[in-house]
Formats: C-alpha cells, structure tokens, sequence
C-alpha cells in the first residue's frame, strides 16, 4: 500500500533508481505522489488532457513486483506524460484538436512501446498547440496551457503541457514532438531539458505528422542524463518507418567521455540581435564566458542565411502539413459535420469545425505552395534554400564542435501577447527552426532566469547522430 | 449492337490512341501496408490503420510489388529505373483515405519498351508490329465507393485501397481500335503468363483508359485528345474507341471544336459521354513523399528476379516446337494462356505422344471449354494424367481414336473418378483385336450379303466401306476400323 508521505522531488531517474534499490521509495509512491501534484495543479495549469491514474497505479505494482524479484526493465522508476501527438493503443489521441474528437488510437507508437518495454509508466496524455502548430500552446481545442512559474504566462510550444508537467513535476520526464523547435522552445521558457535529436534517429511510426521531414519525438526531463537514456532507448531501426536510420545507436546513457578542448561556435545574432532580450544576451554571454574558463575555445560566427530560415521552413512544413492533414476529412474517424447535406458540404463544414485557426492557415499556405503554377517558386525554392542551409551549417560543423546560441529571444510572454500578429509568434522560433531544416540534433539546457524568474534557455547544436557527444557536452555544462 | 453510323468523311481521318492499363499486381499484401492483398474478401476486412489512414501511420514499400513490375520490365525489354521514389497526388474523395494517393509521378520503375502484337485490320489485312511503352509505374489503388447499396447514402469499402498496381502508359502509337485490342489481349497473355496480374478485365483486376484523338491524314499535329474510361472487357475498349472515332470525326466534320475531356463508355448504347471537362479537373499538388524512403534496385536485385522469372509465352512457343515438335501453328494454339501451356507441359509428362497430345488438347478440351464457358482448364474434371491414359489407349489399339473421342471423353468427363480404361471396359469399347472374333464377324457380314460380295469381286471397290460399317456394327465399335479394313479386303479377295 502506498505510505502517506509524499516523496521528495526527484530531479533525475538516477536518484530515484538508487532509492527503489534501498526501497526508500516504491513506484507505487511515485506515481500516487505524481497524480497528487497532477490533482493539485492541473486545473490551472491544464498540462495534462487525460490522467491514466488507475493504469499508473496498477502498473506501478506490478514493476515494484519486477524491482523486488530483480527482473525490471531499465526505466523503471520513470513516471512519463506522453504528447497527444503520439498514439497508445486503446487510449485517446486528439492531436490538441477538435477533428479527431473521440479518437482512439489503435496502436503504440514505436517510441512510446519501446520505453513501455523498458518498464516506464504513462501517467497521462499532454496538452499542446493543435497538430503540433504553435509556439505558445494557446492554439488548442482543450484550451491553453499555463506557465507553472507565472500562470498568466505561455509555457511555450507545442509541447507545452509536456513541459509544464516536468516543471510542476507532475512527472519526471514527457515524451514530445519537435518540428521547428516544439521541444527545446518550451523546454526554455519552463526551465527543463528540451532534447531534439538528429532527423530519423527515432521511429515517427505513431507520431501524429505535421511537418513529415522536420518531425521529430524528443524527450523533455530535468536533466541530461534522463534525456540520454531516453533517447537511448526510443531510437534506431524500426520496420514502420521506413525513413528511420539504421546507424547503431550508441549508449548515451552511459556518460562518455568528453576530455578533450572544445571548439564552440555561437551565433553572432544570438548575443547581438536587436531582438534578443537584454537578460538573455547576458546570461549567454555569461555561460560563454563559463564555457571559456573550462577551457574550451568559444569563438562568434555570422550566418548570413539565418533571415531565410523561418520562410524556408514555413513554405515546406505547411506544404507537408497541407497534405498530411487531408486524411482528416470526416469520412473514417472523427469529427463530421451535422450540418453537411452533400460530399462538398461534409468536407467543408467538417474540416471548418474541426480545425483551428493556426492549423487552418497553415493548411491553405501548404495547399497555396503546393498548387501547380505556384510550385516552383515557393516549394521547389525552398527546397533549394533548405540545401543551401544545409551545406553551410555542414561548413559550420568543419569549424566548430557545437554550435551554440540562446533558445529563444524572449522569456515566455504573456498569454495573448503574441497572438494577433502570427508573423511576431513566428520570430519565436527563429533560433530553434534551423536544427529541423537540417536535421542535426539539439538541446536546450537550463540558463538561469530573467529578472522576473521566467527561465531562459542555452541550446547547443550538435553534428547529424553525434548526440553522444552533445549530450556528455550538455551535462557538462550542468555542473560548471 | 448500337454504334453511331461514320460520317462519310471518316476514310479521311487517322485516329491516334494512346492507352493506360492498371494492372492489379498478384502480392499477398498491400503496396504499403501489411493487410491482405485479396478479391472478393467481405467488405472492409483487410483494412488495418495504415489502409485506413490513422494518424501516426507510415507508408512501408512492398518489395515484391516492385519484383512483379521489373519482371514486367524484363519481358518488355524496358530501362529499369534504380532510385525510386514515390510522390503524393493530392485530391479529396471518400474511398481515398489518406487524401492523397502514392504513385510514381516523377521516376516510373520502367521506361521505354515494346509489346509485339498480331491482328487484323477491319479489312482483313495481317499486320504484326510492336507497340511502344512510354512508361510503367508503380502505386496504390484506391477503394471502392458503392453507390448502388442504399438509395441515399454511398457505402465504402477500402479493401481495395492500398492495393498495389502497375499503370503502363503507351506512346501515342496505336492507330487502330484492332490494334488496341490486340496490345490489350497481349497484356493480358503476357501478365498471366509472368504471374504478375490475374488480368481479370471483369473483376477490375486488369482496366484500361483510352486517349483518342482524330487528324486529317498526312497531318503531323495532334488532335485534342480525350479520355475514355469504364470499359471492363476488350471487347469495349474497341467498341469504345470506334465509337469515339465517329464522334470526334462528326463533330470535326460539323466545324465543332474537340472538347479535352474525360468521358464515359455505356455498354448498352455503345457510346461514349461526358464526364467533366479538364479545365474542372483537379490540381494535384504532386510533391515527393517524405514519409518513404527511396527503393533502390540494384543489379543484384534485377538478376535475382531474372533468375526466377517465369518463361514468357515466346519461349514457350519454341520450346513446344523443339521440344515436341509441334507445328508453329499447334506451339501458338497451346500459348495462347499460361493455364493452356501449363496443362500441355503436364499431359507430355505422362505420354509421349506429343502430336496425341496436341490434337487432344486443341480439339476436344478446347471444344468443351469454349462450349462451357465457366469452365476454366484449372477447374476442368479431367486431369492430364487421364488424357494421356486415353492416349495410351489409342496408342495400344486398345480403342479406336474414334470412340476415344465421340464416347469415351464425354463418358469420362461424366465419371472423373474412373479411369479410361476402367469406363472403356465396362461399355464393351475395348477394340477386339483378336483375329478369331473378327474374321466370324466378316464372314458373318459376307454370308450375310452375297449379292453385295459379288458386285465388289466384279470391281465395285467402293462397297468396302459398307462392309467395315457392318462389322462395326457387329462389334458395337470394338472393332479396329483399320484392321477391319484389312482382313476385309483379304477375305473378299480370297472369296
């Protein structure tokens, strides 16, 4: 039975691994300790859309059965929230939208059954901006999610309720999706772990698609070392993905050494740029500055193509949107329209419904791209810049190791702020949008906060599946 | 049978025809998915979340639907296309559930190649010659929207959505509605005989849409061209094209202007209407599918698949001629279909006797089976280890050819179980070969008409074949007419 003591604050799967081991804490007292916090905030904070309270519970006494009889997988002891982007067979996915109302997903996704069979328990299905379209998580039909450190704040997005929930620890770790920064940017403005990885490291079989070559899973934890493990464990080859890589996936859990003298780049923007806030260009400054003294060599770089960054990547994941979102039409599965009275009708007034004003956008800036005398200038062009971008920040990676610049601009803004200028909201992303158009991976660690408390992040981009070296660098950085 | 009456200009015109066959390919699953690939399967039975379009599913290449396609490749003599990629072509119908369709828009697994065809022209002349492919592709067929079910409202079944097919895609080549016809009839031979398409036109296994358009002759230019679709046997396809022939010269010789559309073949009045214009037609939005990746075929790949190709009708032709020595004439009777050869190859298992074995396979089974026309040689009761016993029978002079043919097989189709020889016995067929019986017979016969036996004696030869009748009266058939024939004559000699 669960002892009624509420558990400390774990911050890292590690401590609460040495504690299961000496049975000062049981799983069953994480997860009643979890779903405590979950009751106590998420009326406010609204991270989570659907609590899995009883399968938490059941499952947390059959892994400290495991625990007890030596056969436990490695993850257990992670209480997880998974993104309403990623399918778990029998329970419902809504990607944050009203379109699939009362679905059920018939299956798990690869990623999500792999930490399964590693003995993590989903706790609950997160809230986030609607398919993954968003910056803030303002754009969902479950409705916003609110900042734990000042609710009148965004937690950033689209996975905003999977940061928000690591925050107010409500769980110890969330798997979310990252297509333009929907991980790290959040990550930020939540002070947590925010970890994109390289392009096709991890299966998206079973992660509901927004932007199919910019879509990755990504963990979001408290630390590095959570965030390695998991992604030691959800990536490589998978037989429903075809796109997936099948390079060996080498043991990030496992602290590699990383002795040698560093060459970092950073972005000359990052600390310069107009609009950077001045708190956040200090506290860069100031990491740099960290980074120097510990003996690595930190030197400024100009990415002349940075201005094209977000119209390259806007033109070609609405362009894939437009068309990833077609299957969403009220014929199979949920929402149709009561009012439809013919085939036109039905698709019009179910997708009119359905979808969000973000969503709606982007699907008639993808369809608009994608239309036959329109094709050549925007899709086939940005495909060219995406090339373009490509070979220059391969150049980068001849100069330097890591290539490192502030998350976000900002700190999060307040709920609203943002949201009548869609272009403005669009700039939230112009640090994060650069390691999708690419694909290298990248991280968003913890950075002190602004004056105000409100976190700020550091990102580090490292070279395409050279995630072992980015994350021994990144947990470097947790301890200077 | 209906078709609009030709305008007395037509001699003035050429049509030029270009056709676009989808072939359903024979894979145990879909062209991206693990669901069954099967006809006739309840509604909605093979339709997992991938056919069905549920967020969080990838498309994943069916490997053996790109096998049948280079085999395909191999047989037409066409460019096999390495680095494959898939493209989406974007439109919104019910039965299409991802809303977009996967299909090769931009590098075709095959280029190029030719298909040799026999026919006929309408005045009777031969022409071979050999129709160009442009190019083959790969994709996935879409489900079936059902209309009919309910009067208000369309049903839908995916079972066929996902299912993979080729689309060939001819030059604009063909001049004639005999010469569309005879490629399709080729096609369909050619994909039977490769195991690759069931070519059931009926079933919609195997479906053609036609691009016809007129010109003056002599002329260069192309004429506007339109698009005919739902026809569902050859037969169609040429009616079809005739009778959008005469309409599009009418229309001309009526100072008309072609439309480019897509119009629609009703069977019943034997003319062609229209369906939508093109300048209606859908936007595609074609971009390459980022969620597959490329397929590359290899040379190893090619040679593998060479290595298990099926023989193509052409080989088995000259294997028949060299290997039995049949005539060309027999060899391109026993190809005409796969089923046809393969039942020919089996019954020379059991016989030698391969001219036997010809004349029985061209003339009484193809008899039976062109008088029962639901009857296929797979579901045909006799065996080809039967047919060769009833050869050996012949062969002995147990029987007679004659009866083996006019009895024995209609005896034999209405008793599969029994043997021949078995059925041959109990009906008193067995030839009596043995001199005794037969000589009491003939001096029976010429006891019995001694007038006659005189007139023959006194030169009129032609009565001998009165005699042998009468025997093989006596015998009731089990008599072998040519050694009847024999003793006869000796007898009648002697006398």
């Amino acid at each position: 039975m669960v002892k009624n003591y509420p558990p400390k604050t774990y911050t890292s799967l590690t401590e609460i691994q040495a504690d299961l081991r000496t049975g000062s804490t049981t799983c069953a007292q994480l997860v009643a300790h979890y779903l405590r916090n979950i009751e106590a905030q998420n009326a406010t904070l609204n991270a989570f859309v659907a609590v899995y309270a009883e399968q938490a519970r059941a499952r947390a006494v059959e892994i400290d059965a495991k625990i007890a009889s030596g056969t436990a997988g490695r993850l257990a002891g992670m209480v997880l929230g998974i993104k309403d982007v990623l399918c778990y067979k029998d329970h419902g996915l809504q990607a944050g939208s009203k379109i699939l109302d009362g679905f059920t997903s018939q299956f798990t996704a690869t990623a999500v059954q792999r930490v399964l069979d590693e003995d993590a328990i989903i706790i609950g299905r997160q809230n986030c901006d609607e398919f993954a379209m968003g910056s803030s998580n303002e754009n969902s039909a479950f409705g916003v999610v609110r900042n734990a450190i000042d609710p009148a704040r965004v937690p950033g997005g689209s996975s905003g309720g999977s940061a928000v929930a690591v925050q107010a620890d409500m769980c110890l770790a969330s798997l979310g999706s990252d297509t333009g920064g929907s991980v790290r940017q959040p990550a930020a403005f939540c002070g947590v772990v925010g970890l994109k990885p390289t392009y096709a490291r991890v299966s998206r079989w079973g992660l509901v698609a927004y932007g199919s070559s910019f879509d990755c899973i990504g963990p979001i934890t408290k630390c590095v070392a959570d965030a390695a493990i998991l992604l030691e464990i959800m990536a490589g080859s998978d037989d429903f993905d075809s796109t997936v890589s099948d390079q060996p996936v080498p043991a990030y859990s496992q602290n590699l050494p990383l002795n040698k003298k560093l060459r970092i780049g950073y972005l000359r923007e990052g600390l310069e740029s107009e609009g950077v806030d001045a708190q956040i260009k200090r506290a860069t400054s100031q990491k740099l500055d960290q980074i120097r003294a510990a003996g690595h060599q930190v030197e400024a770089f100009d990415f002349p193509l940075i201005k094209y960054f977000l119209p390259t990547y806007y033109v070609l994941t609405t362009a894939e949107a437009s068309s990833n979102l077609s299957r969403f039409d009220g014929v199979r599965y949920g929402h149709r329209s009561a009012g439809a009275t013919d085939l036109v009708s039905l698709y019009k007034k179910s997708r009119s419904e359905g979808f969000g004003d973000e969503v709606r956008r982007r699907i008639m800036l993808g369809t608009f791209v994608l239309s036959a005398n329109y094709y050549d200038a925007y899709y086939t062009k940005a495909q060219k810049v995406r090339r373009l971008i490509a070979q220059e920040t391969q150049k980068l990676f001849e100069r330097f190791d890591f290539v490192v610049s502030p998350t976000t601009p900002t700190t999060a803004f307040l709920l609203g702020q943002q949201t009548p200028d869609p272009l403005q909201m669009y700039l939230a992303d112009i640090f994060t949008v650069q390691a999708n158009v690419v694909g290298n991976p990248c991280i968003s660690v913890p950075n002190g906060a602004d004056e105000n408390g409100l976190p700020i992040g550091f990102q580090i981009m490292g070279s395409p599946f050279e995630e072992a070296n980015l994350l021994a660098f990144a947990e470097s950085l947790e301890k200077i | 049978m209906n078709t609009p009456t030709p305008h007395p200009n037509t001699s003035a015109y050429e049509m030029v025809i270009g056709l676009e066959v989808h072939c359903q390919l024979l894979t145990a699953s879909k062209m991206f998915a693990a669901d069954a690939n099967a006809f006739g399967s309840a509604p909605n039975t093979n339709v997992g979340v991938v056919t069905l379009a549920h967020p969080g599913t990838l498309p994943k290449p069916n490997r053996k639907a790109f096998e049948l396609a280079i085999r395909m490749g191999l047989a037409c003599g066409c460019d096999i296309t390495r680095l494959n990629t898939f493209d989406r072509k974007n439109y919104f119908y019910p039965d299409l559930p991802k809303g977009y369709q996967l299909t090769q828009d931009k590098t075709p697994i095959l280029r190029g190649g030719r298909i040799a065809v026999t026919y006929k022209t309408a005045d009777g002349r031969v022409i071979s010659d050999a129709v160009a492919l442009h190019h083959v592709h790969l994709e996935e067929d879409a489900g079936k929207s059902v209309h009919d079910a309910d009067p208000a409202q369309t049903a839908l079944d995916f079972n066929r959505a996902g299912v993979p097919l080729i689309e060939m895609v001819t030059d604009p080549g063909i001049r004639s509605a005999e010469e569309a016809a005879a490629f399709l009839t080729e096609i369909r031979k050619l994909v039977r005989f490769l195991d690759i398409c069931d070519g059931n036109m009926e079933e919609g296994s195997l479906r053609c849409d036609v691009n016809v358009s007129v010109r003056k002759k002599g002329e260069t230019a192309l004429g506007t061209k339109v698009e005919i679709k739902n026809m569902n046997s050859i037969r169609n396809v040429q009616r079809a094209i005739e009778a959008e022939f005469a309409r599009q010269v009418a229309t001309v010789e009526n100072g008309e202007k072609i439309q480019q559309e897509t119009r629609s073949f009703d069977a019943d009045t034997g003319r062609t209407t229209a369906m939508r214009l093109k300048e209606t037609m859908n936007d595609y939005r074609y971009f390459p599918d980022p969620d597959l990746s490329s397929v590359l075929v290899s040379e190893q790949w090619i040679e593998a698949v060479k290595a298990q190709m099926p023989e193509l009708p052409n080989a088995v032709f000259e294997r028949f001629v060299a290997q039995y020595g049949l005539s060309d004439y027999d060899a391109n009777q026993l190809t005409d279909s796969k089923e046809t050869a393969q039942y020919f190859d089996e019954l020379c298992q059991h016989t030698t006797n391969y001219k036997a074995a010809s004349n029985w396979m061209t003339g009484a089974v193809r008899s039976y089976l062109n008088e029962h026309p639901s009857v296929s040689l797979p579901q045909f009761a006799l065996k080809p280890a039967q047919i060769a016993a009833i050869i050996a029978l012949t062969d002995s002079n147990q029987i007679s050819t004659s009866v083996a043919t006019q009895k024995l097989f209609s005896a034999l189709m209405a008793q599969p179980n029994q043997t021949p020889l078995a059925l041959a016995q109990q009906n008193g067929w067995l030839q009596n070969n043995d001199s005794t019986a037969l000589e009491t017979w003939i001096e029976e016969v010429m006891t019995a008409m001694p007038d006659k036996v005189k007139e023959y004696q006194k030169g009129k030869k032609g009565l001998l074949g009165l005699f042998v009748g009468e025997v093989m009266k006596k015998s009731k058939g089990a008599a072998d007419p040519v050694r009847t024939n024999q003793l006869m004559t000796k007898k009648l000699e002697k006398a």
